[in-house]
């Protein structure tokens, strides 16, 4: 990671628009209140330490309400009591009971990323989970229990490997979930320059840990699904092996292009970002740069951290946002059809925040108005710092932009409650309904603190509609799909998402804020290549739409 | 020359002469100018704000205060300072100049478009181009923009920046194989420009930590014959670590690929003069002079060399210039008052 020096454009005059989404962390209240270890309490000694992890939102028992999964660290010098990944079944009820240990998901280690989809097609959801010094696959059991299948899958390597994001797709649209895997950087305790060893660790004249810059940067890997419960790793063969190396994090698989298949956007941090083009032949090519999703609009590298795809222009096309160290903007990229994107970031307003690291983040329409926001959670990683330079703080707020509609957004740093101020370390996000009240949820990890639920309270009156996709030729999970709500004179296209943010995993139901509109039509591009439509869909509903039959399930919540 | 260099002699050509210069003014000019040399921006804001308390009618402290007030991202207030520079000075190419990057920031592209076109004739700086050719993008006209980056591609052939915008032009406008090739030389200099980056943190740490030989190894890989930014950049290391004799190579040739670099000239002074040898230090520090008249460091040290070489006649004036653009500075003071004394006698 490194800073650019960028320094803010000015704010403008706020629009005095009431924003109607109001946050408040309950996370406590919810019974989420062991910290997620990570490092020491306050130093970062080592890259690993600085990092952090993702966060899942899941229904891993398919009763309908989102349970949460939360990954943890360790610390270097020995494990921690109580220190482990956790499983928090949903009572429904705005609280959670830890499932871990009835799960068997009980397990301490340097975790980073999570993808959560049903892999072997049974209808339940698997985890797969990146750590350091190796991943691991559960499956899930069905009956609430997890099994640790990592070797039987053939998903054990030899040595030490930093995995960081990983995300489920179906690369070669033959029903099954393939996976996609990015690697960091080369990493040893034992071998990493020590704290403030050069100048790639040191910041602002403080010495900090060392990395990414000096150290050995790896490449991705892609796991093909052999549909007996394995995976080959066909990293070489796909073209995913001949990317130039780099430092990547979070991993996102989309139809980027909309031809059908599903393409990966990789957030590299401090070398070029990646975007592996699907030629729909079960090969990629790299295309980060022709796209100009690799660098920012004057073709500087930036310290990609966390990516969302959303549709912020409500145009049906996917659009994408990365965020990146402090000292510099996140960068709002703009889908203009054929693999090619524009930086918008400063037309769109986003030029005067560059105060803090930013992490795990979401195009999402947080106040229903029909038109998606951008939230991204921020924290340092160097604690040492704020001692000599107070300006640099270790624990930051929350980052909102409201959507202002024709491409500009507006920084609300007050006014969309209490939980956007303040400040904390956080990492992984994800964004779902927890409480199935008809808006979305927000769910950070905090670093060495336990992690915030950031309730959403939405006034104002505007409509939504869920959508759940079930895939029959395509994947269970419908990773992969498109879905593009037309309403009000507006046409919105969000995908069903194996990962996000950065290193978590949201809720696959798609939430539609719909503004005044009380109806709206959906055209569903499904993975498998099968187009669906269905017309005069009423608001404020979760509807459940199975490939090829149409809709199968309607819900009112609350009713 | 560097851009704030070129803007304030044209500034001050257009000044009336018979404005008060009382003192300090250019006590606090020099420092400012030493301060953004530095990147220091908040400070030197600082130093140009109490220039303007001294005399708010000298259209210098007003333009570097303004250039300050972009570099902080402060960009309303930047423009109006620029507005009342124009208004003490008259249309100044260099406040056009600003004020379309401004209306650039501000996503005003018809006004930078009119702004940053009304300078193509006699362009302040070689970067006009560049953001005539981003706002011309920005606004949607792809053949505008393409034909402003093409002219900047010629203009800064090392920038990969311009080579990457115009890039995404060509690739916007359907024109893949100039693409391809412009993608090419982005890639290319920005591989050049990190490699540089990380040779000159090698040749830091060797000139730091071993002996000269070694180190000479590891920075002769910055050395580029035709590249004058690399020289100076080379020259500099070498004087930082008191290898002056090292830098006379790199810098003598900066200075003649690029007679207009301020940085060359002013480092091969530096170095001359440490190495005592005053006859050679003279005619790059004029130059470095005559090229920014209010740095103190360039003025001080060629009253120095003037005195050292015995002509007080001509150090004279000189450092007493130095006095004022440095008043606080106890060491020019006490050699004006030798070198004084010495013509008393």
């Amino acid at each position: 990671m490194a800073s650019r020096g960028v320094r803010p454009q000015p704010r403008g005059k706020p629009s005095g628009l009431p924003f109607h989404a109001r946050f408040t962390d309950v996370a406590a209240h919810a019974g989420l209140r062991a910290p997620v270890i990570y490092g020491p309490p306050d130093r970062m000694d080592y890259i690993l330490e600085s990092m952090g992890c993702g966060v899942a939102f899941l229904d891993y028992d398919n009763d309908g309400w989102l349970d949460i999964f939360l990954l943890s660290g360790t610390r270097r010098e020995g494990p921690v009591e109580g220190a482990s990944n956790r499983l928090y079944k949903n009572n429904r009820d705005g609280t959670f009971t830890d499932a871990t240990a009835k799960a068997g998901l009980v397990r301490q280690g340097w975790a980073c990323g999570v993808t959560v989809g049903d892999c072997n097609n049974d209808g339940f959801d698997d985890l797969f989970i990146t750590a350091w010094p190796q991943n691991i696959l559960y499956r899930n059991n069905g009956d609430g229990t997890f099994t640790d299948v990592t070797e039987a899958a053939g998903l054990l390597h030899p040595g030490k490997r930093w995995g960081s994001g990983c995300t489920w797709v179906d690369y070669d649209r033959d029903g099954r979930l393939d996976l996609f895997v990015s690697n960091y950087l080369v990493f040893d305790f034992d071998k990493i320059p020590p704290t403030g060893k050069d100048p790639n660790c040191n910041f602002k004249g403080v010495p900090v840990n060392c990395g990414p810059r000096g150290l050995v940067p790896e490449r991705p890997m892609l796991y093909h699904n052999n549909g007996d419960g394995t995976f080959t790793d066909v990293t070489a063969r796909s073209g995913i092996g001949a990317a130039a190396p780099g430092f990547g994090l979070t991993a996102v698989a989309a139809d980027l292009d909309g031809d059908g298949w599903q393409d990966i956007y990789v957030a590299c941090d401090s070398t070029p970002s990646l975007v592996f083009h699907n030629r729909g032949d079960g090969t990629f090519s790299e295309q980060g740069l022709l796209s100009g999703l690799a660098v920012n609009e004057d073709g500087n590298e930036q310290a990609g951290m966390g990516i969302a795809i959303g549709d912020f222009d409500t145009d049906g096309r996917l659009d994408a946002l990365k965020t990146h160290f402090a000292e510099d903007t996140a960068a709002l990229y703009r889908n203009a059809g054929h693999l090619v994107f524009e930086d918008v970031t400063l037309r769109s307003g986003l030029g005067v925040e560059t105060r803090h690291v930013g992490w795990g983040d979401g195009i999402a329409d947080l106040d229903n108005d029909g038109l998606p926001d951008l939230f991204w959670v921020t924290g340092s990683v160097f604690p040492e710092v704020e001692r000599k330079h107070p300006e640099f703080p270790h624990k930051t707020p929350r980052v909102l932009f409201r959507n202002l509609g024709g491409g500009r957004f507006e920084e609300l740093l007050d006014g969309a409650g209490p939980a956007i101020a303040e400040a904390h370390s956080s990492r992984g996000a994800a964004f779902g309904d927890f409480d199935n009240d008809g808006d979305l949820d927000i769910l950070i990890m905090n670093i060495n603190e336990p992690p915030s639920l950031l309730r959403n309270d939405v006034r104002g009156g505007g409509h939504w509609l869920k959508v759940k996709l079930v895939g029959t030729r395509s994947n269970p999970s419908a990773i992969g799909a498109v879905a593009t709500a037309v309403y009000g004179g507006r046409r919105q296209a969000q995908p069903v998402l194996g990962s996000s943010g950065y290193l978590s995993c949201g809720d696959r139901r798609l939430h539609f804020g719909l503004g005044p509109a009380a109806m709206a039509d959906l055209e569903i591009a499904w993975p498998s290549g099968v187009r669906e439509s269905v017309a005069g869909l009423r608001a404020d509903q979760l509807v459940t739409v199975k490939e090829g039959v149409g809709v199968v399930a309607r819900e009112r919540f609350g009713s | 020359m560097t851009r704030t260099v070129a803007a304030l002699l044209a500034i001050a050509a257009g000044m009336s002469q018979a404005q008060d210069q009382r003192p300090g003014v250019e006590a606090h000019l020099s420092r400012g100018a030493q301060l953004m040399q530095d990147q220091l921006f908040e400070a030197a804001a600082n130093e140009f704000e109490q220039a303007l308390e001294l005399n708010a009618a000298d259209p210098r402290a007003r333009f570097e205060f303004a250039v300050c007030l972009v570099s902080l991202g402060r960009n309303d207030e930047a423009r109006r300072q620029f507005e009342q520079v124009r208004q003490l000075t008259g249309e100044s190419r260099y406040v056009t100049y600003y004020l379309g990057r401004l209306d650039l920031l501000s996503n005003d592209y018809a006004s930078a478009i009119r702004r940053l076109g009304s300078l193509t004739e006699e362009p302040p700086f070689p970067d006009t181009a560049f953001y005539l050719g981003v706002a011309y993008i920005s606004s949607g006209d792809v053949a505008g923009g393409t034909k402003w980056l093409e002219r900047a591609a010629k203009l800064l052939p090392h920038d990969y920046r311009v080579h990457y915008r115009l890039a995404r032009a060509y690739s916007s406008g359907g024109r893949e194989q100039e693409a391809a090739h412009e993608y090419g030389l982005y890639s290319q200099l920005r591989d050049e420009h990190k490699n540089t980056e990380k040779d000159v943190r090698e040749c830091t740490s060797a000139l730091g930590t071993g002996p000269l030989a070694t180190a000479r190894e590891a920075c002769h890989r910055i050395y580029d014959p035709n590249d004058p930014e690399k020289l100076t950049l080379l020259g500099q290391l070498f004087g930082d670590a008191g290898a002056f004799a090292e830098a006379l190579d790199p810098l003598k040739r900066a200075a003649q690929l690029d007679a207009n670099s301020f940085e060359a000239w002013h480092n091969l002074g530096v170095s001359y003069f440490r190495l005592e040898r005053y006859e050679e230090a003279r005619a790059p520090l004029e130059k470095a002079v005559a090229l920014r008249p209010n740095f103190y460091g360039s003025v001080v040290l060629l009253g120095a060399t003037l005195y050292m070489l015995g002509e007080d006649d001509a150090a004279l004036p000189v450092l007493e210039r130095a006095h004022r653009l440095n008043p606080a500075d106890t060491e020019t003071a006490a050699a004006l008052e030798k070198l004084r004394a010495r013509r008393r006698k």
